[in-house]
């Protein structure tokens, strides 16, 4: 089967696809996959993503942390009433 | 409820690198790598790209459950000492 596919693959089958089998992986309808030429577009779109989920992760870490502390400061003036 | 309740926000935060975020991470990252295996790429050097942002979306999942997972417990043990607080007798030493 895997054999099959790879031939198919190198044959570069293209198979005038309607619309609806655009998301299926049948061997009748994809295309052939290259992957020497990087798709810039979506290589783009994952480094952006993954810059900006670092970016929130670590400023919500930092957020949590000056959360935290200023409650339990609240708390201590709470309990000991400034003095 | 809410994911991450207010209150949650009491607790002191986990650790960036935890338990939790480098496991997801690693699972993540594992994943791209499979991913390369199935569709006959070089396993290591391919798609970096893809496993950067794999092992970042399991590092950012993993953060957010170990918050939940951390609040829940603490819950939890609030709920338990305020039982033994409201019936002391139950939770005399064995002996007294």
């Amino acid at each position: 089967m895997a054999a099959g596919l790879r031939a198919v693959r190198r044959w570069g089958l293209v198979a005038a696809a309607p619309p609806g089998l655009a998301f299926t992986r049948s061997a009748f309808v994809v295309k052939k996959a290259n992957n020497a030429q990087p798709n810039w577009l979506g290589v783009g779109l994952a480094f952006t993503t993954s810059v900006v989920l670092w970016a929130s992760l670590i400023t919500q870490h930092n957020e949590d942390v000056m959360e935290y502390e200023r409650r339990k400061q609240a708390r201590e003036h709470k309990c000991t009433r400034c003095s | 409820m809410a994911f991450l309740p207010d209150e949650s926000r009491s607790l002191p935060p986990p650790p960036l690198l935890n338990k939790g975020s480098v496991w997801l991470g690693l699972v993540g990252w594992l994943s791209a790598l499979a991913d390369n295996a199935f569709n006959q790429r070089p396993v290591l050097r391919a798609g970096v790209h893809r496993q950067i942002l794999f092992a970042t979306v399991g590092c950012f999942i993993g953060y957010q459950l170990v918050k939940r997972t951390e609040y829940m417990h603490a819950k939890v043990d609030r709920e338990l000492f305020e039982y033994m607080r409201h019936h002391p007798v139950d939770f005399h030493r064995a002996g007294t």
